[in-house]
């Protein structure tokens, strides 16, 4: 036979794996996108208020004791203090501007879990587990990171360490968060 | 193979590369993702993000005035269901209450003021406007055009144009229109002496005849009858009640009777008649005065329908069983003996009574004593059309009714709207009339309102119910009685002394306030503060113990007469949709969605033909066909339906608007378009009397039906006939 088919086969081979470097270039990028954490609203400086002033986790996070998610501050929660002070940094400028306008802040959450882990902070917090056991310091950074590693193996060897072994049989199973 | 083409090898190479991609593209993604979350800006205390907060509230899709309950979740209603303690749907719910979502959520409400020609306002401008239309205008210029609901809204405007002098709001709607309200009230004053609309106790019934009342779908009350008929089947351990249908087209409470008889239009009050004589003859009594006029045998020929079958209900009626109740609704009621065919019917009841048998109709005790506004007859709505043709109308307000889609067009409606100065429309959508509104000021969805309803037909008990939001407002709408409350506030004077309230829930407490001094109530309270909480708390009040007495019936002397008919081929029934009724809510896509119930076509309008007729007319289903009264024409695709009358043809309500949103413009026909001016004696539409000629078009509009899904986006296709036959070709040649 002539090479002309040879050629079209040579042609069709080396679109296809641009095709497909290109996806994979494209995907990866896309990835690494999805996996930085969106800029929060306002920089909101967690030493200052946990440390320096001392304000106890759930003054802000106030569901965690009863519901199954923390919570996010809610404006009217940081302008109790805040309509005392003058907003002097673009944080508290931008906070100012929030309540002014009555808008919910978007905050971004960083502690998440996927849509398949059905967490709820209420039997956590009432067992007497603190914060900072999951949460690690968050008051003594500024703006709030995500945390590496909070996979199934960590929830489960917490799960192990902190029961006995009959209870952990119940702590373990699939359904405990897998609903 | 050979090397010309791909490798077996190369081929496994790329499909292992291409895979990967393909995983990492789509699932294989990040597990969890970061999002915005926007906590509240003040939490309730009684919120808890990712725990349900349920509301009580009273729908609105239909005037009936069901109890609901909504479920929301961080402030937003994600599901509605029906309120287990309300007297009147006991927990249920129709398919419009299940969609009721759609219709706050919905892409294509009105977002904010607005004046003619769509230059957005701000409420200030707008409740200016409200407030020199108020002051300007003489009072007897200003009219007020309202829907049957909500009734607050109503009792309030009433109580603005008491004040103003003006003339009281015109309530009015298309649903009322084929319901004949005033009808059925003329007709209950003449045989149990009380001018209401009855209820019918179907649930206690052993036997119930129904002449045209398509109570399973929209007629009244729909949800309360619902429940009432499985209770009349199942809900007596060891008798199943019979129901009889007396219609000349199959409606889907006509496909759940044991017998239907379609009797010739226009002959159903002598059918009637002519069952009370049965009847007082297998009694053994002499038939009173009405019954004896009338020769069953020449009834049952003139109505074409079997004597014997009219024999056998009047002796079951009389020797087999003891509850027996006859009820009149629909079509049957749309002539212009109207009143006087009513009469005939419900004087079987009376006559049932003379036999000995209980009465199984009573009238729903009006909340509070005050029967709420009764909506207005055709005959007035002309005398509105005249008045605002002749200028006499200088300032319109219209709520809660579409009039340009909702009212005939032979009435001209249209363009005598043209000739007022002023006309404020209150729609939520951008409905067919907000074109001719000089100020579009958008009310609120019943999901985001304060409000109440005094259900009038369906309860055993007086019920006020009421509505709340569930939501804050999605869109920059504001309640209308805010609206004109601020305008009665701005323009001052007397008007603001007579018409005191800061807003809407002050009036609405006030009214509601009236009902702590109750004692026979489902909860009492001794500060008005908790009143209004256990009132919101149970989506309304009702009394604990039914109330309501079984009326009395007389036998009236009637001279049933004949019914009128225009000049035309077939007879014409137009029926509210089961699903969308009135189509008020015809850009919700979950009810356009929804099936009708009999036919299965959605999305469209359609037209039922005996499958005798549409032989004769060398129609077929879907074949496109102009049906022409004298007062208008439309187009529909047939619907071959074999329960039908060979001389009548029948089309849904709640299609054809060219306005509304994008689910329900340019989409099927309005069949109201095909009526004309004819009343009854009560002074309603004689919406029955219409004929009309069909014509075949020789080209095909695809239904939507539940077996073919070719029509249901877009228009549905046009195909010309000889194209179509090809394709039967093709077909039968495969088939060879």
């Amino acid at each position: 036979m002539s090479t002309a088919p040879s050629q079209l086969r040579k042609a069709v081979v080396n679109v296809v794996a641009f095709a497909v470097l290109g996806a994979l270039v494209l995907g990866a990028t896309w990835l690494y996108a999805s996996q930085r954490v969106p800029p929060q609203p306002l920089e909101f400086n967690h030493y200052v208020h946990v440390q320096q002033l001392g304000l106890s986790c759930l003054y802000c996070h106030s569901n965690a004791p009863r519901g199954q998610s923390a919570g996010l501050p809610q404006v009217n929660r940081c302008i109790a203090c805040h309509n005392q002070l003058e907003p002097k940094s673009p944080a508290t400028r931008a906070l100012q501007k929030y309540a002014e306008n009555g808008e919910a802040i978007p905050w971004v959450p960083v502690a998440i879990q996927p849509d398949f882990v059905y967490f709820s902070h209420a039997p956590h917090v009432q067992r007497g587990i603190s914060c900072q056991t999951c949460h690690g310091e968050v008051g003594q950074s500024t703006v709030a990171q995500p945390i590496k590693n909070q996979n199934m193996g960590w929830c489960l060897s917490c799960h192990k360490n902190m029961s006995t072994p009959e209870r952990f049989v119940q702590l373990s199973s699939c359904e405990a968060c897998h609903k | 193979m050979s090397r010309e083409g791909l490798t077996r090898r190369d081929v496994l190479k790329l499909a292992g590369v291409g895979g990967a991609v393909a995983a990492v593209l789509s699932g294989c993604g990040p597990m969890a993702k970061y999002v915005r979350r926007r906590p509240y800006v003040e939490q309730p205390e009684y919120a808890l993000p990712g725990k349900s907060v349920y509301f009580a509230t009273t729908c609105r899709e239909c005037p009936a005035g069901c109890g609901l309950v909504v479920r929301t979740v961080e402030g937003r209603a994600i599901k509605v269901e029906g309120n287990p303690n309300h007297p009147l749907n006991r927990g249920s719910t129709c398919a419009r209450a299940q969609a009721a979502l759609q219709g706050l959520y919905n892409p294509d409400r009105a977002r904010g003021p607005k004046v003619r020609g769509g230059k957005a306002i701000t409420w200030e401008e707008g409740i200016d406007a409200v407030a020199r239309a108020l002051q300007d205008t003489p009072p007897e210029g200003i009219v007020f055009l309202l829907g049957l609901a909500p009734d607050h809204l109503a009792e309030l405007v009433y109580e603005i144009t008491q004040a103003l002098g003006a003339p009281p709001p015109i309530r009015f709607g298309a649903l009322a229109m084929v319901e004949a309200r005033q009808t059925l009230a003329a007709a209950a004053e003449a045989v149990f002496g009380q001018k209401a609309v009855p209820t019918f106790d179907i649930a206690k019934a052993d036997l119930v005849i129904s002449f045209g009342a398509n109570f399973l779908e929209t007629w009244l009350s729909p949800v309360a009858y619902a429940k009432a008929y499985g209770a009349m089947r199942q809900g007596h351990p060891g008798r199943r009640g019979v129901f009889v249908q007396i219609e000349p087209r199959m409606s889907m409470t006509g496909a759940n009777a044991d017998l239907w008889l379609p009797a010739k239009p226009g002959t159903e009050g002598l059918v009637a008649l002519a069952l009370g004589r049965l009847m007082a003859e297998v009694a053994g009594v002499e038939a009173p005065e009405p019954f004896a006029q009338v020769d069953p045998a020449q009834v049952a020929q003139a109505a074409e329908v079997p004597l014997e079958k009219l024999e056998k209900v009047a002796r079951y009626a009389v020797q087999d069983v003891e509850r027996v109740v006859a009820l009149p609704g629909g079509v049957v009621l749309g002539y212009e003996n109207g009143v006087e065919v009513a009469q005939a019917i419900l004087a079987l009841n009376g006559l049932l009574e003379r036999l000995g048998k209980p009465s199984l109709v009573y009238f729903t005790p009006p909340a509070g004593g005050r029967e709420p506004l009764a909506p207005a007859t055709y005959k007035e709505l002309m005398d509105l059309v005249d008045r605002m043709n002749a200028g006499q109308v200088k300032a319109l307000f219209i709520h809660g009714v579409n009039p340009v889609y909702e009212f005939p067009k032979v009435l001209g409606f249209e363009e005598a709207l043209l000739k007022v100065p002023l006309v404020i429309s209150f729609a939520s959508f951008d409905d067919e009339t907000v074109p001719y509104a000089h100020y579009h000021l958008p009310d609120h969805t019943f999901l985001e309102s304060w409000g109440y309803q005094r259900v009038q037909v369906g309860a055993d008990r007086e019920v006020l119910s009421g509505f709340q939001p569930v939501v804050v407002p999605v869109f920059d709408t504001r309640a209308t009685a805010d609206v004109l409350l601020a305008a009665v506030q701005k323009v001052g004077g007397a008007l603001a002394e007579q018409v005191p309230y800061k807003n809407e829930v002050e009036f609405i407490q006030k009214q509601v306030a009236e009902f702590q001094k109750r004692n026979d109530g489902i909860y009492q309270a001794a500060h008005p503060k908790v009143f209004w909480a256990l009132f919101l708390q149970h989506g309304g009040w009702w009394t604990q113990e039914a109330t309501a007495t079984p009326a009395q019936a007389q036998v009236p002397t009637v001279q049933v007469g004949e019914a009128k008919f225009d000049r035309g081929e077939l007879h014409l029934v137009v029926f509210p949709h089961p699903i969308l009724a009135d189509g008020a809510s015809a850009n919700n896509p979950w009810l356009q969605e929804t099936p009708d119930p009999t036919t299965t076509v959605m999305w469209n309008t359609w037209v039922e033909v005996h499958p005798e007729t549409a032989a004769q007319m060398g129609l077929e289903n879907d074949d496109l066909v102009l049906i022409d009264s004298p007062y208008g024409a439309i187009f529909a695709s047939v619907y071959v339906y074999p329960g039908i009358r060979p001389d009548t043809i029948a089309i849904p309500m709640g299609q054809g608007h060219t306005a509304l949103g994008r689910w329900a413009k340019n989409r099927g026909a309005n069949p109201i378009d095909l009526l004309g001016f004819g009343v009854n004696g009560a002074g309603d539409a004689a919406f029955g009397q219409v004929r009309v000629t069909v014509r075949k078009m020789g080209r095909r509009q695809v239904l939507a039906r539940k077996e073919n899904t070719v029509g249901v986006y877009g228009d549905g296709r046009y195909q010309p006939v000889d194209k179509r036959k090809e394709e039967e070709e093709k077909v039968t040649s495969t088939q060879e």
